[in-house]
């Protein structure tokens, strides 16, 4: 009897002590982990201490880099009363920002000054990141006035690809070193079917709030979008000759800013985390 | 009245006359002198891009394409006498492009542009060479941009068969970009069905009632230029 007991004693000590162990050990090991990169303690369990009601959400999603075209001495278009397509754009991409951000969007500009960053310095900030969407904000001279019209890159013919062909300086182009390695200036074309179902979805929003829009987005040969490694589109607004042309860009930062929300919200959906084609 | 006075006045009067005959003929001299400076800029536009005439011409039914339609630009047929040898035909049809378009607001490249060398090398490649005008007066944009390589493109596409691509070149040089958006560093295509993939038929009119929910784009429907 009294060895049944102590076997009895001995079993419930057992099976009280080891389930307190197995507890203990993640947390040890969790804080353990945690030490080098978060002096904290790991934070309680979210049923005993909520979390403080003013705490936002962390916002998710791809990181979406807004390009303001031009700057410094490259002014792009220009109207009248010494109206340029660099400062209307800036403009724009500052208030696009402040919106999707308000959204929960993460949101990174090329510049946000009067600096002129090279093409390959826009394409590297998108391409920087793992999961980035690039949109390069332009105002035409020309078109008809309040319209806007999105742009996917239309890459340019290849150059002569067969092996030891001269090329018109006189030097003989190496083979290709392997299909499966992007050269920097053709980044943009793993992304083309991306980019252009991007572009779809963008002119749909856009050519309910852009009177005088065509419905749809036209591939072109942009120069910012060729070495981006990520869905890429431009938007156009149209224009500098417009009467008011701040008030113009002003005007089209809330339409412009739901556009990209519900284009890159609706790219996600149908292709998560990817982009390429 | 003295006689001196007299004679002064009739000296003045002599200058007068002699001033006013003078004036005539100083503004005659100047207007010629204008028209002069007008024929010698029409000399030099001819001599950098002659009208080409050679004996194989031929009146073609050309399509030229100048600004219209959603795409940007569309044909436009036009008779001209258009040589066999496909750079003579090529220059003539640029040449047109540029001089002839059917209203001011159909014109996609600017007045003064002059085409300064036009090659074709053997893989098919189309080289043309223009002014510095090209660059520097056609309206900056991608929308004014696009519609004056795609006029060039699809002009000589249209209408010089064995062309496969096209390099635009500024006064000789490769460059970055035609007017600060549209890349000039690579190649147009020219080849038939790349030709649909430069300027791509657009999709299916999309519902664009308000508030409507955003339809699934045809994802892979983008025709990837010609390898």
């Amino acid at each position: 009897m009294r060895n049944i007991l102590g076997v009895v004693a001995l079993a419930f000590g057992i099976s009280v002590l080891v389930p307190l162990a197995g507890a203990q050990a993640p947390v040890q090991q969790g804080q353990q982990g945690n030490q080098q990169q978060t002096p904290q303690t790991a934070p309680p369990p979210a049923q005993q201490t909520p979390p403080p009601p003013n705490l936002t959400p962390a916002p998710v999603g791809p990181i979406i880099v807004l390009d303001p075209a031009h700057g410094g001495t490259d002014t792009g278009a220009r109207g009248q009363n010494a109206v340029m397509e660099k400062d209307l754009v800036l403009q724009m991409a500052r208030g696009v920002k402040a919106e999707l951000e308000r959204q929960g969007f993460r949101v990174v500009m090329t510049r946000n000054d009067d600096s002129n960053p090279s093409y390959d310095d826009r394409a590297a900030m998108a391409n920087a990141y793992r999961d980035a969407i690039f949109i390069s904000l332009h105002v035409a001279s020309t078109g008809t006035v309040g319209s806007i019209r999105t742009y996917y890159e239309q890459m340019s013919a290849p150059e002569v690809s067969s092996a030891g062909t001269a090329n018109p300086a006189g030097k003989v182009a190496p083979p290709p070193v392997s299909s499966r390695v992007n050269s920097w200036n053709d980044a943009q074309r793993a992304y083309l079917n991306a980019s252009r179902h991007l572009a779809d979805l963008m002119q749909i929003v856009l050519v309910q709030r852009f009177s005088g829009s065509e419905p749809t987005p036209l591939g072109a040969a942009v120069r910012e979008l060729r070495s981006v490694a990520a869905p890429a589109v431009a938007i156009e607004l149209s224009s500098v000759s417009a009467p008011d042309p701040n008030t113009l860009a002003n005007s089209a930062v809330p339409p412009l800013a739901e556009a990209i929300a519900r284009a890159v919200s609706a790219l996600r959906a149908t292709s998560p985390g990817g982009a390429k084609q | 009245m003295t006689r001196n006075w007299k004679i002064f006045i009739a000296l003045l009067a002599v200058g007068v006359v002699i001033g006013l005959i003078s004036l005539r003929s100083l503004h005659r001299r100047m207007a010629r002198l204008a028209q002069t400076q007008v024929t010698e800029e029409q000399a030099r536009h001819e001599v950098l891009a002659p009208p080409v005439s050679t004996p194989t011409d031929v009146p073609v039914k050309a399509s030229i394409f100048w600004a219209g339609g959603p795409d940007g630009v569309a044909p436009v047929q036009i008779e001209l006498p258009l040589s066999a040898d496909p750079v003579q035909r090529s220059r003539q049809l640029l040449h047109a492009l540029i001089a002839d378009p059917p209203t001011p607001d159909q014109r996609t490249l600017p007045a003064d542009t002059d085409l300064l060398g036009f090659y074709i090398l053997p893989d098919g490649t189309a080289i043309a060479d223009f002014s510095d005008a090209l660059s520097t007066e056609t309206p900056s944009g991608i929308l004014s941009e696009r519609m004056a390589v795609n006029s060039i493109a699809k002009t000589l596409g249209s209408n010089v068969p064995g062309l496969l691509r096209l390099k635009i070149l500024i006064h000789g040089q490769e460059v970055d970009t035609l007017a600060g958006h549209i890349d000039l560093t690579g190649f147009f295509d020219l080849s038939p069905p790349a030709q649909q993939a430069a300027t791509p038929e657009p999709a299916s009119a999309p519902s664009a009632s308000p508030g409507a929910a955003l339809p699934k784009a045809p994802a892979g429907n983008a025709a990837p230029p010609a390898h």
